[in-house]
């Protein structure tokens, strides 16, 4: 299983100067697994460029993982190149609602006045699946998918491919749900994170950032780190970072970060755009 | 390693307990008793980390929930069953003995935890101490 990160930040896009070294893209990871699968972690703004290089490739089947809808993980889709081409097949998953299909959801944004063009009139063949309560396979990879808590209907992914697990919590708040030093089965989004190699975790906020924002469904850094612990994760990549945090100031962050890691872990890391992670 | 866990809202309701200052009791799909907050521990006479989690059958023989004319009451008659079973709200009032040997009498709002429309999960029971007859 492949890795790249397309897109690590969080909330909003934020390009210029102070944030090009670890990238202004909204949340969009792509998967590439051993029988040359792919999945797409969320659309944000990433997955824009990201489209444009699969577009070099045979059309084919692409699986994108929505962890849920708000507007930077959906971003990217109305300039995603394969949406607007025949021959490709993309098939969305995503969290279930009780009010709306997964399609009518999505449609909100691709269509007028949020965006000029409907998702009816793309030329590729789309499909929109709530993800199954248990586990499934797409191609070579078992995924299994969790409702966690962030603001909203919102999931988090565990994609394991021959004994190899990556976890994705993009937008995930445990501390809200119980201390996160003890009693794991009560924090939310410990089983999908469980024992894994690799974890990509909301890590928006300073700890004095995240007493101002307590709910808003984000984590600070420290809070990440105290969850990777938790779930017995190997290497955890701080993620989704905040539109305002310049490059220098996550490296900041993440020196608190780092000096919390404990026993087996490694050390972790901020992900970046361009980021490839070969697990396996 | 076991990953399984209970469902987020369970998990959030479990959460929201551990907040209130009023007496709050939750239990999993099954009826077995998976959290009381401190409040309610007052009232039940241990604590949670005292008592831990206690399959639905024995925490019903615990406390022996009865009538106030002294007639015994099942799982399935207490509010929290109801609620359960039928997943609707509950409002009942019942007696019943704490943990530390005292006999009370409280009121009961109960009600199912949906985490679809036709899925409980578990249910919320917050419960008073109705005032002693004088």
């Amino acid at each position: 299983m492949i890795v790249r990160v397309w897109g690590a930040r969080g909330s909003l896009s934020a390009p210029g100067p102070a944030t090009v070294g670890y990238g202004g893209n909204t949340s969009c990871i792509e998967v590439e697994l051993a029988d040359d699968t792919t999945l797409i972690l969320d659309a944000g703004s990433g997955i824009r460029e990201l489209g444009q290089r699969l577009l070099d490739r045979d059309r084919g089947t692409l699986h994108i993982c929505l962890t849920h809808l708000h507007l930077d993980h959906v971003e990217g889709l109305g300039f995603f190149g394969p949406l607007w081409k025949t021959g490709w097949k993309l098939r969305f998953w995503g969290p279930p609602s009780t009010t709306a299909t997964l399609r009518e959801r999505v449609s909100r944004y691709l269509s007028p006045p949020l965006f000029p063009v409907g998702l009816s009139e793309a030329p590729a063949e789309v499909t929109f699946e709530d993800v199954p309560r248990e586990p499934w396979r797409v191609g070579s990879a078992i995924i299994e998918a969790q409702t966690v808590e962030h603001r909203g209907p919102t999931v988090g992914y565990r994609i394991e491919e021959d004994g190899h697990v990556l976890a994705y919590l993009p937008d995930h708040e445990p501390y809200l749900t119980a201390a996160l030093e003890d009693e794991p089965q009560w924090i939310s989004g410990w089983a999908l994170a469980a024992g894994a190699d690799f974890l990509f975790h909301d890590s928006q906020y300073t700890q004095d950032e995240y007493a101002q924002r307590l709910g808003w469904g984000h984590s600070s850094a420290a809070h990440a780190a105290a969850f990777a612990r938790a779930a017995g994760v190997r290497r955890l990549a701080m993620f989704h970072h905040d539109p305002m945090r310049s490059d220098r100031e996550l490296e900041v962050l993440y020196d608190e970060v780092a000096e919390a890691v404990q026993g087996d872990q490694e050390q972790p890391l901020i992900a970046r755009e361009g980021l490839e992670v070969v697990l396996g | 390693m076991e990953r399984k866990q209970p469902d987020l809202v369970l998990i959030v309701a479990r959460s929201f307990a551990t907040k209130l200052a009023t007496p709050t009791l939750i239990a999993d799909a099954h009826g077995d008793l998976v959290y009381f907050n401190d409040a309610a521990a007052e009232l039940i006479g241990r604590s949670y980390l005292d008592v831990g989690k206690l399959p639905a059958t024995r925490w019903q023989e615990l406390f022996e929930p009865r009538t106030f004319d002294e007639q015994p009451l099942t799982a399935e008659q207490t509010p929290s069953g109801i609620a359960l079973l039928e997943r609707r709200p509950v409002h009942g009032s019942f007696a019943f003995r704490g943990l530390d040997g005292r006999d009370r009498e409280i009121t009961v709002t109960a009600f199912p935890l949906l985490s679809q429309p036709e899925e409980a999960v578990g249910v919320m029971s917050v419960f008073w101490e109705l005032p002693a007859a004088p």
